[in-house]
């Protein structure tokens, strides 16, 4: 398909959302079943194999490469268009969500910190599905105090002239390490308390001499998360992403998307959860206040993320009030989880089809949503002190 | 929509306005709408009028007729100091008169305004829709409602009369009345949640037990962020139901209002503890009028209950609001 095909490519439109989102779902009707999973309950394997496929596709006709940057393969326009792509392929569960998108989380990292010939090699192919690459932020000792981590990075020789580093520490929690063929790494390169000062990013190759990678089963049984070993790893400094010492900001900047268009994505996901939900429950009142009250957080959740995907379309920063949707979707979450346990009674904790499966693995999942990210604690101590000026703790 | 220069002056003026009429007790404060212009801002931008005027009623714990106009203009009525408007009982959203074979009976809530107006206005609901019939204020029974909150002012009203003395029927979209009255009371009560979350914030800064101020402790501070949570629920789903106007969002905005001034109204309670037990602190008085709104035009509860319904008979979930 030529770009000229999309008459959302002209100028005074292509910000038209509405206009992407009719153009968009006609494609996916026309090639629904090229894009259908094949796999009722598909293992992790099959899923990601999946979701390349689908990135592929969606690449090669164009669809991925609205909202990312020329440079880096894009066609331009508005963030928006991607994060409406990512929500209408999880609402119409060819994608999960939290793995989609990853690509939110990380392009834009190396988009704005890599050097521009990097960023335009490596980040097509993240795009198109060909590679998938895993973010190497937490560590056995550092969760919600991300500060504190502690993997070294030291120079071959004075850091102002090394071409290489060699880095030496553990990460944990690293989603999809084993599929990944690049980590977004923060290490330690100033003093051990340095903290949010000496933090340096870096991009490295998974397949480098020294990198080992043992997937964590988590409490749903699926292999998602991995704990990744570096032993000596030697890291080109052109692999460096921002200033040395700059990796706080590499790390800070990921936020504002996070907390916009992955969320956006994962809130459309959560609609078409609940409306399986309805259509599998009873039809009772008991069944109508339960799943009234799930729409109606999802609904506040959904109008509170709009508002701020277009504060940051039209060129606020996002902070700390971006908090307030982090504990909104958590709860909000939980609450739809909660609800499929109660009404379909047994099938989380007996049933063994691919449905109950599902519920089963995204029920036990959901328990997460109020620890990864922050926990909600964190959040709510954040709201705590800079949102309502409460001062610090003792 | 006004811009956010003229916004943010009548936001101004409205609630310094306030201050000085509603005192502490929340006096009626409509001659002093009337001054501000209300009446022509409700005409030219209801979304804008309704946002800025009750958000201060709610914070100012201010009492006013307002609703009466709030109902009588979104039905397409003009607004008139001398026409009272019946609202539905509590509880209810539906039009609070019917005819009952040659007899028009009517059973609902009216403002003050009903004690000095010449009519009043009955939505009436029929088989065809609803109808609005002026009936002379001489024949509506009228009592004080003292409940938890007397000083909310409202009258229990009814009615019960041969249409002959009523003035002529016209048919109006009900759903329209009630969608800006939910938007417009929902509005009040954010007013009056962001009031008692203030009072809360500042006694956790101000009260020390223990040797420090109790905002220092963690468990207060978790309290406090949540009812901030609630507050910003709120006002997220009420910009989406100034954006994507309807019953939908008017209605969720008014379940999302119950259900925040619940949360707020727990957390600062707790916060308060002692002095927000006394009716010598100003909490009391915002925490009644909430539970109050939450009976008017349809409680969070039966709109929570009655929108699952929905979704379980059409087998979706209707998003709303788009990106």
């Amino acid at each position: 398909m030529a770009l000229s095909d999309f008459s959302i490519l002209d100028s005074r439109r292509a910000d038209d959302l509405g206009e992407y989102r009719r153009q968009l779902n006609a494609w996916l009707d026309e090639h629904a079943d090229d894009l259908a999973p094949t796999q009722a309950a598909p293992t992790l394997d099959e899923h990601m194999a999946q979701m390349q496929r689908v990135k592929k596709r969606l690449f090669d006709a164009g669809w991925m490469r609205f909202g990312w940057p020329e440079r880096v393969g894009g066609w331009g326009g508005s963030a928006m268009l991607r994060t409406e792509l990512g929500a209408v392929l999880s609402e119409r569960e060819l994608v999960d969500p939290g793995k989609f998108s990853l690509i939110e989380v990380l392009a834009p990292t190396l988009i704005d910190f890599a050097r521009p010939e990097l960023a335009a090699d490596v980040v097509p192919r993240l795009l198109s599905g060909e590679e998938m690459w895993c973010q190497g932020f937490s560590e056995p000792n550092t969760g919600s105090d991300l500060a504190s981590l502690s993997c070294r990075a030291v120079p071959d020789g004075d850091a102002e002239t090394a071409t290489t580093w060699r880095v030496n520490g553990q990460k944990v929690w690293t989603s999809l390490a084993q599929y990944s063929e690049r980590c977004v790494l923060l290490t330690r390169t100033g003093p051990a308390d340095s903290r949010h000062r000496g933090i340096t990013a870096f991009f490295v190759d998974m397949d480098t001499p020294g990198v080992t990678v043992r997937p964590l089963e988590m409490i749903n049984g699926v292999r998602e998360f991995a704990e990744v070993f570096f032993d000596d790893v030697p890291v080109p400094t052109e692999r460096m992403l921002g200033p040395r010492n700059g990796g706080w900001s590499v790390a800070m900047s990921i936020l504002p998307y996070e907390r916009s268009s992955c969320f956006w994505q994962r809130i459309a996901y959560l609609y078409k959860r609940l409306e399986r939900l309805v259509e599998a429950a009873p039809k009772d009142d008991r069944s109508a206040e339960v799943v009234g009250d799930v729409a109606l957080q999802l609904h506040a959740l959904r109008a509170r993320s709009r508002a701020t995907q277009h504060r940051l379309a039209s060129g606020a920063t996002l902070g700390a009030e971006t908090s307030i949707e982090k504990v909104l979707l958590a709860t909000a979450e939980q609450a739809l989880y909660d609800a499929a346990r109660r009404l379909l009674p047994g099938v989380v904790e007996f049933d063994d089809d691919p449905v109950a499966e599902s519920w089963r693995t995204e029920y036990l999942y959901s328990r997460a949503a109020t620890i990864y990210g922050g926990t909600i604690e964190v959040q709510r101590g954040i709201i705590a002190r800079r949102l309502l000026d409460l001062g610090t703790e003792p | 929509m006004i811009d956010a220069a003229e916004r943010g002056l009548f936001e101004e003026s409205v609630r310094t306005a306030f201050a000085r009429a509603a005192g502490e007790r929340g006096a009626p404060v409509d001659g002093a709408l009337a001054e501000l212009g209300w009446l022509e801002l409700l005409a030219a931008e209801p979304a804008d009028a309704v946002a800025i005027v009750f958000r201060a009623l709610g914070s100012a714990h201010a009492t006013a007729s307002a609703l009466d106009d709030v109902v009588a203009s979104a039905l397409g009525r003009g607004t008139s100091a001398e026409v009272a408007v019946l609202l539905p009982e509590s509880g209810a959203s539906d039009p609070p008169g019917r005819t009952v074979g040659d007899r028009l009976r009517a059973t609902g809530l009216a403002t003050a305004r009903v004690d000095t107006a010449r009519e009043v206005l009955v939505p009436v609901g029929t088989e065809g829709g609803t109808n609005l019939v002026l009936v002379p204020a001489a024949d509506a029974r009228v009592a004080p409602v003292r409940g938890i909150d007397p000083e909310a002012g409202l009258r229990a009203v009814t009615i019960d009369l041969d249409p002959g003395a009523a003035r002529a029927p016209d048919v109006v979209d009900w759903e329209e009345g009630v969608a800006l009255a939910r938007r417009a009371i929902s509005h009040q009560v954010a007013g009056a949640c962001r009031a008692m979350l203030e009072l809360a914030r500042r006694h956790a800064l101000e009260r020390v037990q223990f040797g420090r101020p109790i905002a220092q402790f963690q468990a207060v501070r978790t309290r406090l962020a949540d009812a901030l949570v609630a507050c910003e629920a709120l006002d997220a789903a009420l910009a989406a139901a100034a954006d994507e106007s309807g019953p939908a969002t008017a209605a969720l905005a008014k379940a999302v209002a119950g259900r925040t001034a619940r949360t707020v109204g727990a957390e600062c309670q707790q916060v308060l503890a002692g002095i927000g037990f006394t009716t010598e602190h100003a909490f009391h008085r915002y925490l009644k009028r909430t539970m109050l709104l939450d009976g008017l035009f349809g409680a969070a509860d039966d709109i929570v209950l009655s929108w699952g319904r929905r979704l379980l008979d059409g087998g979706q979930v209707p998003r709303l609001i788009e990106l």
